[in-house]
C-alpha cells in the first residue's frame, strides 16, 4: 500500500525548536512555520480509519487528516461496523475512541484486529479516550495501542503523535519482525544495535530486549537489563519484571515484595496485581491471591482473562458467590470481545452445580458447545468431564457415573488426548464416579509426556492413592516412564552413530506415542536441525522442525532450548541473495555441548 | 474502592457527561481554529470576535482539564499517573501546536529557547497542559511576545514561560512562591489559583529518588514580565 517512509535523519528536529536558536530570538519567527515532519512522512497517501461514535468527532478528525493531504479516509461509527472495514481493507493508520456506545469498545476492537492479524505490523492504532485511562498506564497488556491520546484532540498533537509512533515504528521493524517469527535471540541483539543509535528509545529498547531474553530463556539476562535499568530510574515495569524473574526461580516470597513495592508506588499498575496473585498461588496462599485479583479486577474490571483468572480462585477456594460474579461478568464482557473462551462457561456451569442448579450448569455447556465448538479441541470433552463435576458436587451419583461411562466412550472412540491440566481433571473424575481403567490409561498417558516432571509424578500418584491403587500407580508411573526414557534414548543412540534419516524417523514415531513430551519434541528437532546441517537444507525438514517447536511453545513457552533452535533454523535457511551479510553473520553458531546435542 | 467515595452510578454519569463535553469543545475548539487559519483581520471582518471565542474555548478546555484531573485525584496514588522519557523538542512542538492559531490571532509572538534532545522524564499529557495551561495565561498577561524555555539546570529539567506585560498580581505571585503553603489564594475567588494549584499538584507528582518537581511565579526575567517556572526532576 505504502513504502515506509525514510528514517529520519537522527538530527531531525520539530521545525519550530531548530529556527529558534537564542540567536535567532530577536527576529522570532516562532510559529510562522508548521511543523515540517510533513515533508519527512508522506501522510497523504495513507489510508486511515476513524472511528468515533460522535459524527462531530468524525468530522474534526477528518478535516485534520485532510489537512495533512490525506485522501483515503474512511469511517465508521461503531465497533462492529471498522470489524467490518478492518475485515476488507488494510489501513496505515486507525484512530479509534474507547468509548463507542453499545457493542465493542475501543480496546475489544483492538485486540480482534490484532488477533485476527486485520493490522499490518506497520500499522498505527492510536486509542482516543476522554480521559486517562487505568488501561493506559497498566503497561503490560497484551495488546497495547501504539499511541494513546486524550481529548480534545487538536491536529498539532495528532500530528507529533503520528510522527513519533511512525519514527518508533521504523526502529522496531526488525526487532518486531523477528519477535514476530519467535526469533527472540536475533530480536534481543537488533535492540543492542539499536539501542546504541537511539539514545531516546533507549530504555524503551531495553524493556524490549529483557522481555525477549525472558522469551529465550535467559532470566539471568534480563535481570541484569532490569538492574541497569532501575540504576537510572525507578520504572515499575522493571521492578515487575524483577519480580517475575525471581517468581520464576521460585522466590515467591522476594517476588510478592517486590510486586507490592511497585504496587505502593504506582496503585495502576495492574500488571503487579495480576503477578501478585501468581505469586501468592505459588506460597498456596489462595485467599491473598483472589483478594488482589479482587482488587485488579475492580480497578480494570472489563478484562476477560482477569474476571477469569479471580473466577477460578475463587472457585479453587469454594468461594462460591465471588466466583459466580467473576464467571458472569467474564460472558457479560466477553460477548463482544475476543478473549471470550470455554473456561467462562465451564466455570459458570462449575458454579451453578455448586448451588445445586444443575439445569442452568447443563444450559451453560450447551452453550459453550455451540459457541466454541468449530474452532476449540475437546471442547465436547471438556464439557462433558464438568457435567460429570457438575452432578458429582451436587450429590446427583447415578447421573454422575452417566456422565463419566459418556466420557468414557468418548475416549475409546478417540485416541488424541487433551492437554496435561485436562488429563487429571479428567482422570480424577472418572475415579470419583468409579469408572474403572480408563482413568489408569489417561494418567499414564500424563506421565509418558512428562516423564521428568517428579511434581507431577507426586500429583498423579496422590490421585492414584486417592482411588485406593496405590501400588498398582506407582506401576504404571515406572512403566511409563521407562517406555518414554526408552523411546527418547533410542532417537539418540540413532543420531550419535551417524544414522541421521533412521533417527528423524524413530523421533516421528516417538512423537506419535508422545505427542507433548516437551524433551522428546526439543531433541526431534535437534536430530532435524543435524540432518540438515550434516546432509543439507531441506524445506520440508525444516517446515516439519518449525511445526514441532511451535507446539513446544504452546506448551511450554520461555525455553532457553526453543530459542537457540529457532536461531539455529534461521541459519540453516539459504539465503537468496549474499547481499545480506547482516543477516547471516549476525546468527552466530548455537553454543555447543549442551544445546546442541539431543539430552539423553 | 476506597479512593471514589461518590457513587459509582454518580461517577459514571459525571465521566460519562465529561466525555461529552470534551467531544463538543474538540469540536468548536478545531472548527475555530480551521477558520481563524484560513482567514486574517482584513478579510474577515469577525475575526478579532473569534479569536476571542477561541480563547475562551481554551479557558474552557483548561478548567475542564483541570477540574476532571483533580476530581480524580491527580497527586493521590488514585490517578494514573505515567511517566515516560521523552525528548524535550517533542513536548514543546506539542505546545506549540496547541498555541499556534490562538497566538497568531492575538498577533502574540512565540519565542523558543529549547534544546529538544534533552530527555525529559515526565507524564507527557499532563506536562503538555499544564505548559499550554500557562503559555494561555501568558497570553492574558502579556504585551506582544511571550518566550518559552527549556534547559537543564543541576540535573533538573526546567521549562519557563516569561511574557512581557506587566507581571502576575501580588496575590498570584504570593500563592506561586515556595514555603508560602496554602495560604495565597482562595480558590472560591480566583480561577487563576486553579491553574496553578493543578500545576503545583502535576509537579510534585513527578519523582525522581528524592527530587521533586516544583512550579514557581516571578515578575521581572528578560522580558520584564511575569514568569512561570516548571522544574521537574
Amino acid at each position: 500500500m505504502n513504502t515506509p517512509a525514510a528514517f529520519p535523519a537522527p538530527d531531525a528536529k520539530p521545525d519550530a525548536t531548530t529556527a529558534l536558536t537564542p540567536a535567532a530570538n530577536s527576529a522570532a519567527p516562532a510559529l510562522a512555520a508548521k511543523p515540517k515532519v510533513l515533508e519527512e512522512i508522506d501522510w497523504a497517501s495513507k489510508h486511515y480509519l476513524i472511528v468515533d461514535d460522535f459524527v462531530g468527532i468524525r468530522q474534526l478528525l477528518r478535516e485534520s487528516l485532510r489537512s495533512l493531504g490525506a485522501r483515503n479516509i474512511d469511517q465508521a461509527s461503531s465497533g462492529g461496523e471498522a470489524m467490518g472495514l478492518l475485515n476488507k481493507l488494510r489501513y496505515d493508520v486507525v484512530l479509534c475512541d474507547y468509548n463507542l456506545g453499545e457493542g465493542k469498545n475501543g480496546q475489544q476492537v483492538l485486540e480482534e484486529a490484532r488477533m485476527r492479524h486485520l493490522l499490518m505490523p506497520s500499522s498505527v492504532f492510536v486509542m482516543v479516550s476522554a480521559e486517562k485511562s487505568v488501561e493506559s498506564v497498566m503497561g503490560a497488556a497484551e495488546h497495547q495501542p501504539d499511541a494513546y491520546l486524550v481529548k480534545p484532540i487538536t491536529e498539532g498533537v495528532l500530528l507529533t503523535r503520528l510522527n513519533r509512533v511512525w519514527r518508533r515504528k521504523q526502529i522496531f521493524r526488525l526487532i518486531d519482525q523477528a519477535f514476530v517469527e519467535k526469533d527472540y535471540l536475533r530480536a534481543a541483539r537488533l535492540c543492542d544495535e539499536q539501542i546504541a543509535a537511539r539514545k531516546v528509545h533507549e530504555i524503551e529498547l531495553l524493556r524490549m530486549k529483557a522481555r525477549m531474553l525472558e522469551r529465550s530463556g535467559q532470566p539471568a539476562r534480563a535481570r541484569e537489563v532490569y538492574e541497569k535499568v532501575l540504576a537510572q530510574r525507578e520504572y515499575h515495569w522493571a521492578r515487575a519484571g524483577l519480580g517475575k524473574i525471581r517468581m520464576a526461580d521460585g522466590d515467591f516470597e522476594q517476588a510478592r515484595q517486590m510486586f507490592q513495592t511497585v504496587i505502593a508506588e504506582n496503585r495502576h499498575y495492574i500488571d503487579a496485581y495480576d503477578q501478585l496473585a501468581r505469586a501468592y498461588q505459588g506460597m498456596g496462599q489462595h485467599e491473598e491471591a483472589a483478594a488482589v485479583l479482587e482488587r485488579a479486577a475492580k480497578m480494570s474490571p472489563n478484562s476477560v482473562p482477569r474476571q477469569r483468572h479471580l473466577g477460578q480462585a475463587a472457585l479453587r477456594l469454594g468461594n462460591v458467590p465471588m466466583a459466580e460474579k467473576a464467571f458472569r461478568k467474564c460472558l457479560v464482557i466477553g460477548e463482544y470481545s475476543i478473549r471470550k473462551a470455554p473456561d467462562d462457561y465451564l466455570g459458570l456451569a462449575r458454579v451453578c452445580g455448586l448451588k445445586g442448579n444443575t439445569k442452568d450448569a447443563l444450559q451453560l455447556l450447551l452453550l459453550a458447545q455451540r459457541e466454541f465448538g468449530s474452532e476449540h479441541e475437546h471442547i465436547v470433552l471438556r464439557a462433558k468431564i464438568t457435567e460429570g463435576h457438575v452432578y458429582h458436587e451436587s450429590g446427583d451419583y447415578l447421573n454422575a457415573r452417566r456422565a463419566g461411562d459418556e466420557l468414557d466412550a468418548m475416549l475409546q472412540a478417540d485416541p488424541g488426548r487433551p492437554g496435561t491440566a485436562i488429563c487429571i481433571e479428567m482422570a480424577t473424575l472418572l475415579f470419583a464416579v468409579g469408572v474403572k481403567g480408563t482413568p489408569n490409561e489417561v494418567l499414564a498417558h500424563v506421565i509418558r509426556n512428562n516423564h521428568d516432571n517428579t511434581l507431577l509424578q507426586d500429583e498423579v500418584q496422590k490421585i492414584f492413592d486417592r482411588a485406593r491403587l496405590s501400588d498398582e500407580g506407582a506401576l504404571i508411573i515406572r512403566t511409563a516412564r521407562k517406555e518414554a526414557v526408552d523411546l527418547m534414548n533410542q532417537g539418540v543412540v540413532l543420531w550419535k552413530t551417524g544414522k541421521l534419516p533412521d533417527a528423524v524417523k524413530w523421533m516421528r514415531k516417538a512423537r506419535e506415542r508422545l505427542p507433548d513430551n516437551v524433551r522428546v519434541l526439543f531433541n526431534a528437532v535437534q536430530i532435524l536441525i543435524s540432518h540438515m546441517q550434516q546432509r543439507g537444507y531441506e524445506l520440508e525438514l525444516e517446515q516439519e522442525a518449525r511445526q514441532v517447536l511451535e507446539h513446544v511453545d504452546r506448551l511450554q513457552p520461555g525455553q532457553q532450548r526453543f530459542a537457540q533452535m529457532i536461531e539455529q533454523l534461521g541459519a540453516l535457511q539459504p539465503q537468496p541473495e549474499p547481499a545480506r551479510p547482516d543477516a547471516a553473520s549476525a546468527t552466530p553458531p548455537a553454543k555447543e555441548g549442551e544445546a546442541a546435542a539431543p539430552h539423553a | 474502592m476506597e479512593d471514589s467515595h461518590h457513587s459509582p452510578e454518580l461517577f459514571l454519569f459525571l465521566a460519562s457527561t465529561a466525555h461529552d463535553m470534551k467531544n463538543s469543545i474538540s469540536v468548536v475548539s478545531g472548527t475555530l481554529e480551521r477558520l481563524l487559519d484560513g482567514a486574517s483581520p482584513e478579510t474577515e471582518k469577525a475575526y478579532a470576535q473569534m479569536a476571542q471565542m477561541l480563547y475562551q474555548t481554551r479557558r474552557l478546555n483548561d478548567n475542564l482539564m483541570q477540574l476532571l484531573a483533580l476530581y480524580k485525584q491527580v497527586g493521590k496514588p488514585g490517578y494514573p499517573f505515567d511517566v515516560q522519557p521523552i525528548e524535550v523538542g517533542q513536548l514543546v512542538e506539542q505546545v506549540v501546536a496547541l498555541a499556534r492559531v490562538l497566538l497568531e490571532s492575538r498577533g502574540v509572538t512565540l519565542e523558543l529557547d529549547v534544546d529538544p534532545e534533552l530527555i525529559a522524564h515526565v507524564d507527557e499529557d499532563l506536562i503538555v497542559g499544564v505548559v499550554s495551561h500557562a503559555v494561555n495565561n501568558a497570553l492574558h498577561y502579556t504585551r506582544d511576545r511571550i518566550r518559552l524555555s527549556a534547559r537543564e539546570v543541576d540535573g533538573d529539567l526546567e521549562i519557563r514561560v516569561e511574557d512581557n506585560g506587566a507581571g502576575f498580581p501580588p496575590a498570584l505571585l504570593a500563592a506561586g512562591t515556595p514555603g508560602s503553603g496554602d495560604s495565597g489564594v482562595n480558590f472560591l475567588t480566583n480561577s487563576a489559583g486553579l491553574g496553578l494549584y493543578f500545576s503545583g499538584e502535576v509537579a510534585r507528582m513527578h519523582r525522581h529518588r528524592e527530587r521533586f518537581g516544583a512550579v514557581r511565579l516571578e515578575n521581572g526575567g528578560p522580558f520584564g514580565g511575569g514568569c512561570f517556572i516548571l522544574t521537574l526532576p
